[in-house]
């Protein structure tokens, strides 16, 4: 869908981001019960821009124009249409204030921050459930359409909607606010806030089928959401571990693959086209979540992407490290993805073969049986160990399960490494 | 040079159904193209269905239209230069209205 570069006139995701800014804007001036109306004005904005800039060219600045139209849009309804009461003459004259954006005005750069930052944390409210909070901060304050959450998890359009339409209720019938608390009820609020920008990360950097770059969005928008939680003031270290830990993952990404778009194994990759950027703000977060006595999950993911980063090279790996912090992961949640990374991690410090014992207690597991990565670890160690028949196997039935291309294009490049054809394993596992 | 006018024709209510990032997307092929030298400028129309004025024995009278029936309206245009009729269409081609509607092209006379 995207242009070329040379084409691109635009900051990449401007306008689903100012999107996600505007409504929290808006549903800030005219109230959580507003918020289809929010959501309706920047439609409008943004409609304009398609009408008028492919003839009249690009205006000076695209957000205070986006912005300005959105604002004068809410200012109609506020007068003619949906409004009415004491609050209408407080909202034109607000709405009718001129604002300035950008480096002019850092105050109003501030507000919009904490605007974004409130509508985030209504959308992820312990009120709302976790299933619609996602759809919900990616419909406001991400800015994407229905069409493109039901694709990035492949459900359908209208199950989306109707989670929408829920979720929207919710707020009106639960009487949800802006308001961010304090104190204990400030950390719950954290934790569900997290565990949904989490969640959104992981959908997207653990793509399951087809290439879509939908999915990368879904790791940009969660990193977006977590850095806007991490610079504000209420950040705790839990959200800067999160970050920490997205950062230093989704400074990977752009080098998982080749230019085929086939999957490169973190030792393979090259660690030129790893994002510095992004690493050294995923150090900078690191170094915040020390803050205080709590370990999270988080905390030691961060810790192990951590240790990846810090390697100059794939001989640089300190894997002893990692072993050690997949083992503390598992203490904190002992589930067998935990497990199989550290299997993985256990065969790079000790061996294969004590690589594979360790895989033994996940083969009664059935969810693990039906996860391709859990058979191409098998089927990597049983090669390491010249069991190229039993490997050969392992890749056939990985191949079987649900993956994505790349994945499935991998898979049998290690097939192929058994010595054996995809119909002659086929014929053996038969 | 001879100039020719692109007139677009499309269906508005595709566009409200567009995300923003679809939008954006469609606004920067749009804007590319737009920068191609061969275009002298054009404008958007509003999307008024417009009226048509007739004569008639009884005086000029005023009907809706022309698209008050079909879903299909002109919702702006552009001039281009190009050599030749056929140039202009080949010219045209690749213009990315064609993903949302229609492009009809004319040549302006002159004399």
């Amino acid at each position: 869908m995207s242009g070329a570069p040379e084409t691109r006139v635009l900051l990449e995701h401007l306008f689903r981001h100012q999107a996600g800014r505007i409504v929290a804007h808006l549903v800030r001036l005219l109230g959580p019960a507003h918020l289809d109306l929010a959501e309706e004005m920047v439609q409008e904005a943004m409609l304009k821009a398609l009408q008028s800039w492919p003839y009249k060219g690009l205006p000076e600045n695209p957000e205070a124009w986006l912005f300005r139209v959105a604002r004068n849009a809410a200012l109609d309804a506020v007068r003619h249409r949906r409004m009415a009461g004491g609050k209408a003459e407080i909202l034109t004259a607000e709405l009718d204030r001129p604002v300035q954006l950008n480096e002019t005005d850092p105050d109003f750069e501030e507000q919009l921050r904490d605007d974004e930052l409130r509508l985030i944390f209504m959308c992820c409210h312990p009120e709302i459930g976790r299933d619609a909070s996602i759809a919900l901060s990616l419909k406001i304050a991400g800015g994407f359409s229905v069409r493109e959450i039901a694709r990035a998890f492949l459900a359908d359009e209208a199950a989306i909607a109707q989670r929408l339409v829920r979720a929207k209720k919710q707020i009106r019938d639960k009487g949800l606010t802006l308001e961010i608390p304090s104190g204990r009820e400030l950390a719950e609020r954290l934790v569900a806030a997290t565990d949904v920008v989490y969640f959104l990360f992981n959908e997207g950097y653990a793509a399951h089928e087809g290439e879509d770059l939908i999915r990368q969005d879904l790791c940009t928008e969660a990193l977006r959401l977590g850095w806007l939680m991490a610079r504000s003031s209420i950040a705790n270290p839990r959200v800067h571990a999160l970050v920490a830990m997205m950062a230093l993952q989704a400074a990977r990404l752009s080098a998982r693959t080749d230019e085929a778009g086939d999957l490169i194994l973190l030792e393979e990759q090259d660690r030129g086209r790893w994002d510095q950027h992004l690493i050294a703000m995923g150090f900078r977060e690191f170094d915040l979540s020390m803050a205080g006595d709590e370990v999270t999950e988080f905390h030691v993911q961060a810790a192990i992407a951590a240790t990846h980063a810090r390697a100059t090279g794939m001989h640089a790996i300190d894997w002893p490290l990692i072993l050690e912090l997949y083992g503390q992961l598992f203490k904190l949640n002992s589930s067998p993805v935990v497990a199989l990374n550290r299997a993985v991690a256990t065969a790079k410090v000790h061996g294969a073969a004590e690589g594979f014992a360790a895989l033994e207690p996940l083969s009664q597991d059935v969810k693990m049986q039906s996860y391709y990565l859990y058979l191409a670890v098998r089927g990597h160690l049983l090669l390491e160990l010249g069991e190229n028949a039993a490997a050969a196997r392992c890749f056939q039935a990985a191949l079987e399960r649900r993956c994505c291309e790349p994945e499935r294009r991998f898979l049998k490049r290690k097939l192929r490494e058994c010595g054996g054809t995809l119909d002659g394993a086929a014929a053996e596992n038969g | 040079m001879p100039q020719y006018m692109l007139l677009l024709h499309e269906d508005p209510t595709g566009w409200a159904k567009l995300s923003p990032e679809e939008m954006q997307t469609a606004i920067e092929k749009y804007m590319a193209w737009a920068k191609k030298p061969i275009n002298r400028g054009g404008k958007r129309l509003t999307e008024e269905p417009g009226k048509v004025i007739r004569h008639t024995p009884e005086g000029p009278r005023v009907t809706d239209g022309p698209y008050s029936e079909t879903k299909e309206m002109m919702g702006g245009f552009y001039t281009i230069e190009a050599a030749s009729y056929e140039e202009a269409v080949q010219l045209s081609m690749d213009h990315p209205h064609l993903e949302h509607g229609t492009i009809e092209v004319r040549q302006i006379f002159e004399m």
